[in-house]
């Protein structure tokens, strides 16, 4: 079970292609666990695990794994609205999973709108790179071009490997801190009906202590 | 002044008083103390002899109380500051965070007297902002009592604060030796020296003699009270002050032992206003340089509270964390139940729109059509009436087992392969922990119950949500048969929720215990939560109804 501290929960949902490696990629984010085969996703599998970022705030990340399978397409695309952050997952090892990236990216900024969630793209499979094509596998999406349209669109970009965790943590954090940095910018906040952003059980604060010296302090200046 | 007045000081404390008497029926006429003269016994100009009485009377009383002046310096000034001191103190943690000046209002206790001191504390120090010019006036005010106060209060002006700082350090130390309580038990009867002074001094005869040893009481008292104190006389303008006292006799007479009075009367005022007034801001302060060892008893006291405040809302925070651990609506969130309800939410109000849009777009007739065919599914997907069958397991199938046919059977007109792996094995996992576990107390039962409840709950709303998304792409749809089956799985997995609360109140029951309350409480809760996952699981259901209506229209 989660354990139930935290200060906000931010809803994050991956979308892509079938059997790029969403499932995997969340499996391991969550569970630090690699299955070799696994069973293709029904309309959405949760998953769940808390974070911290940059200042120590706790983020519970629920996280929409969506099924790639395009007779699914029409359920899923009822699951975006509540989402403040899309992770565009693509396999480095199949040129159209990339390919598809910018269609899906279309797809998520029409059904999450007005909202702007962060995009992040992320290629799965690293590490079936160089491995001498034992499972037909090579590189057909360079980290070059990936990064290009990457920064074309203004999206993070990641490459990972769920088998080795390679940066699967790092995909995570990376669109999560940028939510963080957006609320606290302003451009993001908590809305009522919508649950992209949700707050979180209060840690307990120090706050009376800190109150107490401040006022000590001051009060010696008279 | 010098310590080797003390040797005067016997007589002093006997003359003083009668002065006293006398400054303030003259000091009537001023109108700025004549609030406070009123409670006075002597309706004189209060704020001087409020001073000088706060100040000789210490010493009045002292001489009450023991009798013998000697022991006067150990005893009286120590006590005397002590109260204050700790008036103070008790004043200061209360009101810490106010401001001097409000800080004032609450001390009603003391009576008119502070709020007197308070005035007189004013005026002076208004009166020390003026110039050295004002300053040789001083002196010749001194033949006017009125005049004095400013005058002294130009030299305490300057070195209140030290004084003070130094005063409190010695009252304090004194306190700590004797115990808070007994000093705030002293303290509350602080005003009742001064009015054993004034009536000394009304009784006793004074001579001019004895008022200018006075005002070398005083300084013994001071000194006593604190060694560091007298540092703070020497830069005080006494010798002018002395010097016009001197005048004063030759010329006035009269007069200048009323000067002598006032004077004294500043003092003590001063004294007493610095110490209390003062104090709020010197206390934090030596409290922050570490240096007043007796305000450490009072901060460690106040720490200790602290502490224990932060224990017990530390112990409430626990308790909290402690009860959502059993709230169901918590766990019933953790386990995702919450979110598969939601999704579940989603697609239904995804597929009304639609339903809604073919409604539009159909003809007159046919919209009839489809209003009494998704009408004929939510009479199917009706929950029967509570139709006993047994459907006991078979002697040779564990429970799980049986649930799991239970719900393969219901659910196979679905013509769907749904996983009921988990909510099966979480059965056995619930079954195994009651078996192996004999001496539960009831409360791990009840923690478990309700999370075992959540925990199927939420379990069962996948089932609905899983079982909605892969109706909506099937690709042949059988309205009748679907609505049948999940009618029929609705109905098994109310019994399964119920089940599971039969099997937690029975366990718990069998648990011999001391708080039979508690423990019909808890079952009551668990019978509650039961019904709670009913409606949870109904609530699944009823969104499920478009899913099967759209395939019908």
């Amino acid at each position: 079970m989660v354990d139930p501290i935290f200060d906000y929960q931010f809803r994050l949902i991956l979308i892509g292609d079938s059997t790029v490696g969403k499932s995997s990629l969340l499996k391991y984010f969550t569970e630090g666990k690699f299955a070799e085969l696994s069973d293709p996703t029904v309309g959405v599998d949760f998953f769940a695990r808390i974070i911290e970022v940059q200042d120590g705030t706790r983020i519970k990340l629920q996280l929409w794994d969506t099924a790639g399978q395009e007779r699914f397409r029409s359920i899923t695309k009822s699951y975006y609205r509540n989402s403040v952050g899309a992770l565009l997952v693509y396999d480095v090892c199949n040129r159209s999973s990339f390919e598809h990236i910018p269609l899906w990216m279309m797809e998520a900024k029409r059904h999450i709108e007005p909202h702007r969630p962060v995009f992040a793209l992320v290629g799965c499979k690293i590490d079936l790179v160089g491995t001498d094509n034992k499972n037909g596998a090579r590189r057909e999406v360079s980290c070059e071009e990936a990064r290009m349209f990457a920064e074309e669109n203004g999206l993070h970009h990641v490459e990972t490997s769920a088998k080795t965790g390679l940066n699967v943590e790092e995909a995570f954090v990376l669109v999560a801190q940028e939510v963080y940095n957006r609320i606290q910018t302003g451009e993001y906040k908590v809305e009522d009906g919508w649950d992209g952003i949700k707050t979180g059980f209060n840690r307990p604060n120090g706050m009376d202590f800190n109150l107490l010296e401040a006022e000590t302090v001051q009060s010696t200046c008279c | 002044m010098p310590s080797s007045d003390s040797e005067d000081f016997e007589s002093a404390d006997e003359g003083s008083p009668e002065t006293d008497k006398k400054v303030r029926k003259k000091r009537t006429s001023s109108s700025h103390y004549s609030d406070s003269n009123s409670q006075e016994t002597n309706t004189g100009d209060k704020v001087t002899a409020k001073d000088n009485s706060q100040k000789v009377n210490v010493e009045p009383n002292v001489e009450a109380k023991t009798d013998g002046w000697d022991d006067f310096d150990i005893d009286c000034p120590v006590e005397n500051e002590k109260l204050t001191k700790v008036k103070e103190t008790k004043k200061l943690t209360k009101e810490a965070d106010k401001p001097q000046s409000t800080g004032w209002d609450d001390f009603d206790d003391w009576g008119n007297d502070d709020a007197t001191a308070t005035t007189a504390v004013t005026t002076e120090k208004t009166q020390t902002d003026k110039s050295a010019a004002d300053i040789k006036e001083l002196t010749d005010r001194l033949a006017s009592a009125t005049s004095k106060n400013s005058g002294w209060g130009w030299g305490w002006g300057v070195d209140s604060l030290l004084s003070t700082a130094s005063a409190g350090i010695t009252t304090l130390t004194s306190q700590v030796s004797q115990g808070i309580s007994t000093v705030l038990e002293t303290g509350i009867g602080a005003p009742d020296p001064e009015e054993l002074a004034r009536i000394n001094a009304k009784t006793t005869e004074n001579t001019e003699q004895k008022s200018s040893s006075e005002h070398k009481s005083i300084e013994p008292s001071v000194v006593q009270e604190k060694e560091q104190t007298s540092p703070n006389e020497g830069s005080f303008p006494f010798g002018s002050l002395f010097s016009g006292v001197t005048k004063f006799v030759e010329t006035t007479g009269t007069k200048v032992i009323a000067g002598g009075l006032d004077t004294l009367e500043t003092i003590g005022k001063k004294t007493m206003e610095v110490l209390q007034d003062g104090d709020p801001g010197l206390a934090k302060k030596r409290a922050m340089l570490g240096l007043d060892p007796g305000e450490k008893p009072v901060l460690s006291q106040i720490l200790r509270e602290a502490k224990a405040k932060a224990d017990e809302e530390d112990k409430i925070r626990e308790e909290k964390r402690e009860a959502k651990e059993v709230h169901y609506e918590n766990l019933f969130d953790d386990f995702e139940g919450l979110v598969h309800l939601e999704a579940l939410e989603m697609l239904s109000k995804q597929v009304n729109m639609r339903i809604e849009e073919r409604l539009r777009a159909a003809e007159p007739e046919k919209k009839q059509d489809i209003k009494e065919t998704m009408q004929q599914v939510v009479e199917l997907c009706e929950i029967p009436e509570d139709e006993e069958d047994d459907d006991e397991a078979p002697e040779h199938q564990s429970k799980p087992d049986a649930l799991h046919d239970r719900l393969q059977t219901a659910t196979q007109d679905l013509g769907l392969k749904l996983q009921f792996q988990p909510i099966v094995k979480q059965y056995t996992d619930v079954l195994a922990w009651l078996s192996s576990n004999s001496n539960l107390n009831e409360k791990a039962v009840y923690k478990r119950a309700v999370s075992s409840l959540a925990q199927a709950t939420a379990l069962a709303v996948e089932i609905y949500h899983k079982t909605a998304e892969m109706l909506l792409v099937k690709t042949r749809r059988s309205t009748a048969d679907e609505a049948d089956a999940m009618t029929q799985m609705t109905v098994v997995l109310t019994k399964h929720v119920g089940e599971l609360a039969t099997l937690f109140t029975a366990n718990m029951n069998s648990i011999e215990t001391d708080n039979k309350d508690q423990v019909n409480t808890y079952i009551t809760n668990i019978f509650l939560e039961s019904g709670n996952s009913s409606t949870y699981i109904q609530n699944a259901f009823q969104l499920t109804l478009p899913i099967l209506q759209i395939g019908a229209v």
